[in-house]
């Protein structure tokens, strides 16, 4: 079964299926009748649909119930610009396309505040909204009776460029569309854009810890799903010449999820399958009809349970997420030799100069001060221990450096500025890189691919220039790629690059996470108990990732109890109890001090001041 | 001056019905983080099914009595194969999707064998002829009725949860599900009580409405969800007195925004406001903010 997997997984992959695929479909109206092709442009409609939905909740993780309201308002927005408006076919459809764009993106300006379940709701409430001013906005929509009229080869009234179009030229139209759009999706999935959109869907703030901006990715997710569902919404008008307010119900929205999900989310493949099979199925089959409601709630029911990864995980491997061309230059080594790219240039050895200052810095939750007025300085070069018991402080220390608290009083200096407030992927931005107690990675990934996800801000390619594969895409893919096999062979995953990450064991995830950040060329970074569940093996690859940055006179803070682990590297140890600062010096001092052994031991003494 | 008293009583009793489907919300969102998309489905199975089950020949309040139990029932089945087999899939796109499945399995079962006529449904409190003239001001008997039982069953859910055995143990479920079942509560146990506790509550909420619109078709109920999710969310997820609080208020607009403006954004402006409270303040008037634990 695997084998077979495989072998369609390769299959798919190559271009000249594809190229088959289209060829078919161009020939295939000249051998049947106007029904035949009607239905085959209902295909591709869905096959759009299917993946607008695909690219936000499937890729970028945001639920989306309300897809029906964008397919309607490029819909409605191409009609009225060529009926009213009175522009040409092609500028209707570009505009309502720009136009659909713009309002996914303003939508994600309120829904980028809410996840989960919230979001659910905001967008069923988004889709019952625009379905209620189609309906109640008679003026411009026509409301309940609808537009009719709308230039379209039903009514052999669509002209493009003094061209009569009719309904084979615009299926053949549609194909190419909907070909391109696919193309143009597979490449971007395949770039360090679509990785990052995957990274939010793992988990915003550990996309945040190497730089990538949630709220920026959430806007270009939808701006650009709704952009494709706009497109299919044009397409449609011009399909069928007529629009009515029921086209765009709560139902319609819920249709499009379930061909994703049949299909398989996060895949390309998946959705063209779940779209043909639900354009077909209603169609051919009248008892279908009758319970294609009963249908739809069963399969919402089980297919999370059952198949998560849809029809297009029974038949093909997961899906991959870097370009073939690249992998497969890099691993026979043809990839461009290039100097390691520094994007932060090293500072100079020790100066003297701390690269991160603490100054009295507080944080509390309501009554509690996590943080009481704690201090340090993290030199370059250096790696300093941040231990203390269970609640101390140590965790919400790196919790507010790295932004995702802010703090009640105090300052965090970076390079002499004072960085306290910025958020936690402007601080990552900035050098500061921190890991979790818990690794945060993406399950779906492989490890090679977690990797180089941390690599994010060293991309430079436009979105643009991703989604059409440009030379200096792949090239620069190929560099970084190269950069990330180093980074793996360091923390000794180099025999699991290939791996799924959520099939390997915890130490391994652990040293992924390790090596992402790595990846991200921190001048600081900030390891959260690194050490905890690692074998001996493992721990000696930890210890060689924490003295490759202190060779590159980077500064590490490292929060850990393993002390043995501690004792071998580091140079300053800092202990904090109850969100103060209780021991500052080296290891040996420590172990003698009589407040450390206090608060480790908990002897009943007076209250430390 | 009598017809802005008139649409603010009549928004009075239609919050009072939202705030009815936000407590049924908010009871399980308390013991699993998890709200019912098919609740919807729920309130409309109740309402029909008491229809049938009258038309069957065994009496009318022996009907919605039957249609409640029946909404129940289904609540608690939704918990067994649409939450607790989805549980172990992290996030809540699992759950949203599989019970908005349930609500759709039930609106198309529904749709295929009762028909998707519309179905009148019986006055049972009063008829919608009754008036009642308070300071000059003609009342709907029925909207005052509704009002009450609204008014109750909130009270009485309020005191459920503070002096009962019962209530305290849902409140520890809601606190930390892992502890309550150390201390020895049957978690198991509240949870499916909630979510029949949950249905109960929907099958009495649909049938209200029911009672004001006068008909029940297979699709009746999934803008209703919505204006209870709205209701839900003004107040707080979870908060009791914030469901009130949120379904009066959503009441109350709505039907200012119908008299005042247009009866054609009475519907928009509770879309129109879920999204804002969402944006504005998530935790809603009475809740509190949850902290994002790292």
């Amino acid at each position: 079964m695997n084998a077979l997997r495989q072998v369609v997984s390769r299959l798919l992959g190559h271009p000249a299926l594809a190229l088959a695929v289209l060829l078919v479909l161009w020939f295939w109206p000249g051998f049947t009748d106007r029904g035949t092709v009607q239905l085959l442009s209902f295909v591709m409609l869905n096959v759009l649909l299917a993946q607008s939905i695909n690219l936000l909740t499937g890729v970028a993780g945001q639920i989306s119930l309300g897809h029906a309201g964008f397919f309607a308002i490029g819909a409605y927005a191409s009609a009225l610009l060529t009926k009213s408006a009175g522009l040409p076919m092609p500028a209707g459809v570009l505009l309502a396309t720009a136009i659909t764009a713009l309002a996914g993106w303003l939508l994600a300006i309120p829904a980028g505040r809410v996840k989960e379940f919230y979001l659910a709701m905001m967008t069923t409430g988004f889709g019952l909204l625009c379905y209620e001013v189609l309906k109640e906005w008679a003026d411009v929509t026509g409301g309940v009776m609808g537009l009719s009229g709308v230039a379209s080869p039903t009514l052999r009234n669509l002209v493009v460029l003094g061209w009569k179009i009719n309904a084979v030229d615009y299926f053949h139209l549609l194909l190419l569309v909907t070909a391109l759009v696919l193309w143009l999706m597979r490449n971007f999935v395949q770039s360090h854009h679509g990785r990052a959109f995957f990274a939010i869907q793992a988990s915003e703030i550990a996309a945040g810890s190497i730089g990538i901006s949630p709220g920026q990715a959430k806007r270009r997710a939808y701006a650009i799903s709704t952009a494709i569902a706009g497109l299919a919404g044009a397409f449609y008008a011009h399909l069928v010449g007529y629009l009515g307010p029921d086209s765009f119900t709560i139902m319609r929205s819920v249709e499009v999820l379930v061909m994703a999900i049949v299909g398989g989310m996060g895949t390309i493949v998946g959705p063209i399958l779940g779209a043909i099979l639900f354009t077909y199925l209603p169609e051919k089959l009248q008892a279908f009809a009758a319970y294609q409601f009963m249908v739809y709630g069963l399969i919402l029911m089980v297919m999370f349970l059952l198949f998560r990864r849809g029809m297009a995980g029974a038949i093909a491997e997961p899906a991959r997420f870097i370009p073939a061309q690249a992998l497969k230059a890099v691993a026979m080594n043809t990839a461009p030799a290039s100097p390691r790219i520094d994007a932060h240039p090293a500072p100079l050895a020790d100066t003297g100069q701390p690269l991160l200052e603490v100054r009295d810095l507080s944080k509390r939750f309501g009554g509690l001060a996590a943080l009481d007025g704690v201090s340090l300085a993290l030199r370059p070069g250096r790696i300093t221990a941040l231990i203390g018991p269970n609640g101390s402080g140590k965790s919400t220390l790196v919790n507010v450096v790295s932004g995702i608290y802010t703090p009640s009083a105090g300052q965090v200096l970076f390079r002499g500025q004072d960085i306290s407030g910025q958020t936690h992927h402007e601080i990552a931005a900035a050098g500061i890189v921190r890991t979790f107690q818990d690794p945060r990675l993406v399950p779906s990934f492989t490890v090679r691919e977690n990797v180089l996800l941390g690599a994010h801000l060293q991309f430079r390619s436009s979105m643009l220039a991703s989604a059409l594969r440009l030379p200096s895409v792949l090239r620069e893919e190929k560099t970084l790629l190269t950069l990330a096999e180093e980074a793996m062979a360091v923390a000794g995953l180099t025999g699991v690059a290939d791996q799924l990450l959520d099939a390997l064991p915890y130490g391994y995830r652990r040293l992924t996470e390790v090596a992402r950040a790595l990846m991200a060329d921190p001048l600081v970074l900030m390891l959260d108990e690194p050490a905890a569940g690692l074998s001996e093996a493992e721990l000696g690859c930890l210890a060689n990732v924490i003295r490759h940055l202190k060779a590159r006179h980077k500064s590490v803070l490292l929060i850990e109890h393993h002390m043995d682990f501690v004792n071998d590297i580091v140079d300053d140890v800092v202990v904090l109890d109850s969100g103060r600062e209780i021991y500052r010096g080296d290891m040996q001092g420590m172990r003698r001090n009589p407040a450390v052994i206090e608060a480790y031991l908990g002897l009943q003494q007076a209250h430390h001041a | 001056m009598g017809f802005a008293a008139g649409l603010i009583l009549g928004g009075i009793s239609v919050g009072s019905v939202y705030a009815l489907i936000a407590l049924g919300l908010n009871l399980t969102f308390l013991t699993t983080r998890t709200l019912n998309f098919g609740q919807g489905s729920l309130m409309m199975l109740g309402a029909v099914a008491a229809v049938l089950f009258a038309g069957l020949g065994m009496g009318l309040y022996a009907g919605l009595l039957a249609g409640v139990v029946l909404a129940g029932l289904v609540a608690g089945l939704t918990e067994a194969i649409a939450i607790r087999p989805i549980a172990r899939i992290g996030g809540s796109m699992g759950w949203v999707v599989t019970t908005l499945g349930v609500g759709i399995f039930l609106q198309g079962f529904v749709a295929k064998y009762f028909g998707s006529q519309a179905l009148a449904f019986p006055s049972f409190l009063f008829s919608p002829r009754d008036h009642i003239s308070v300071a000059g001001v003609r009342l709907s008997a029925q909207y005052l009725v509704i009002f009450a039982i609204a008014l109750a069953l909130v009270i009485a859910f309020e005191l459920f949860l503070k002096r009962t055995a019962w209530g305290r143990a849902l409140q520890a479920v809601a606190m930390d599900p892992d502890l309550a079942s150390v201390m020895g509560i049957p978690v198991r146990k509240v949870v499916t009580l909630s979510f029949i506790g949950s249905g109960v509550l929907a099958g009495i909420a649909g049938m209200l409405v029911a009672q004001i619109t006068g008909t029940v078709d297979s699709a009746f109920g999934f803008n209703l969800l919505i204006f209870g999710f709205v209701a839900a969310v003004l107040g707080g997820i979870g908060n009791t007195w914030g469901a009130l609080l949120g379904g009066v208020f959503l009441g109350v607009a709505e039907k200012l925004v119908g008299g005042y403006i247009s009866t054609a954004a009475e519907q928009g402006i509770a879309f129109a406001l879920l999204m804002i409270a969402l944006a504005v303040r998530p935790e809603g008037l009475l809740g509190e903010k949850e902290i994002v634990k790292v």
